[in-house]
């Protein structure tokens, strides 16, 4: 099964984070896709990623508009970055285009 | 769903305006801002309502669907919380999908963050704004009772 882990995280950090956790989760299921999603709002961490979580992810989607606190542990991992806003806009194509980049990796 | 606290026992039809008359973006944030003061949510409704504007400008709330989510992180505000308004007509406001916006969650945040209730059920709400089921019940009911109820059903 493929697995993606995500962090968001917007300005303000109550609106945008959440919407963009929301529709991660809601079209990676559609796809059959397990997903792990990390919010970095206002509310600080909430459902933070093991480092075990990230290590065996195929792919990690970043949808923030202000920076990933503790990047470093995803040093290692190939990343996918986008605004929350093209998350809440095409939930659908953000997790299309992920699965289209694993497919790349797997390929390599 | 990982936020759960109560959100019945923070809001009431206090919160909840349809049939509002805007006419522009403005107007509407303006109105809403007002009213958030008489609830008690600001202590100053013009201070709030540049906090919103100056987000707008950033980018847009307008997520789609008709709905926009406008929120302020101010000084102004005394606590987290919210207004949710139905428009008569639909107004401009750059939506991410080119919609115009009938429905607003005015939503008004401290600046200092602090991990409370009040956030929680603001995270929720957005969250739930993703959710088809909870959108098309959003739209079909205009009577604040039964929207408040639908608000507060986890």
């Amino acid at each position: 099964m493929t697995k993606i882990v995500g962090v968001t995280a917007c300005i303000a950090g109550i609106a945008h984070t959440y919407m963009a956790k929301a529709n991660l989760e809601k079209f990676a299921r559609k796809e059959g896709i397990k997903i792990h999603v990390e919010s970095q709002g206002s509310m600080g961490i909430e459902n933070k990623l093991s480092q075990e979580e990230i290590d065996e992810a195929d792919l990690v989607i970043f949808a923030v508009d202000t920076s990933v606190t503790d990047r470093d542990r995803f040093s290692k991992k190939e990343v996918l970055e986008v605004g929350t806003n093209q998350v809440i806009k095409d939930g659908k194509k953000v997790i299309n285009d992920a699965s289209e980049m694993i497919e790349d990796i797997k390929n390599n | 769903m990982v936020h759960n606290s109560k959100i019945s026992d923070f809001i009431s039809t206090d919160n909840i305006i349809v049939g509002m008359n805007a006419v522009s973006r403005e107007d509407a944030i303006k109105q809403l801002s007002n009213i958030l003061q008489k609830n008690g949510v600001v202590n100053d409704a013009v201070a709030f309502n540049q906090d919103v504007l100056a987000r707008e400008k950033q980018s847009t709330t307008g997520i789609g669907n008709n709905i926009a989510i406008p929120h302020g992180k101010s000084a102004s505000v005394t606590i987290p919380s919210f207004i949710f308004a139905k428009n008569n007509s639909l107004l401009e406001w750059d939506s991410l999908d080119g919609s115009q916006v009938d429905i607003i969650f005015l939503m008004a945040i401290q600046e200092k963050d602090e991990r409370n209730e009040h956030l929680e059920m603001l995270a929720n709400i957005s969250s739930r704004l993703m959710d088809d089921q909870f959108v098309e019940n959003i739209k079909k009911e205009n009577d604040p009772q039964r929207l408040l109820k639908i608000f507060t059903k986890n």
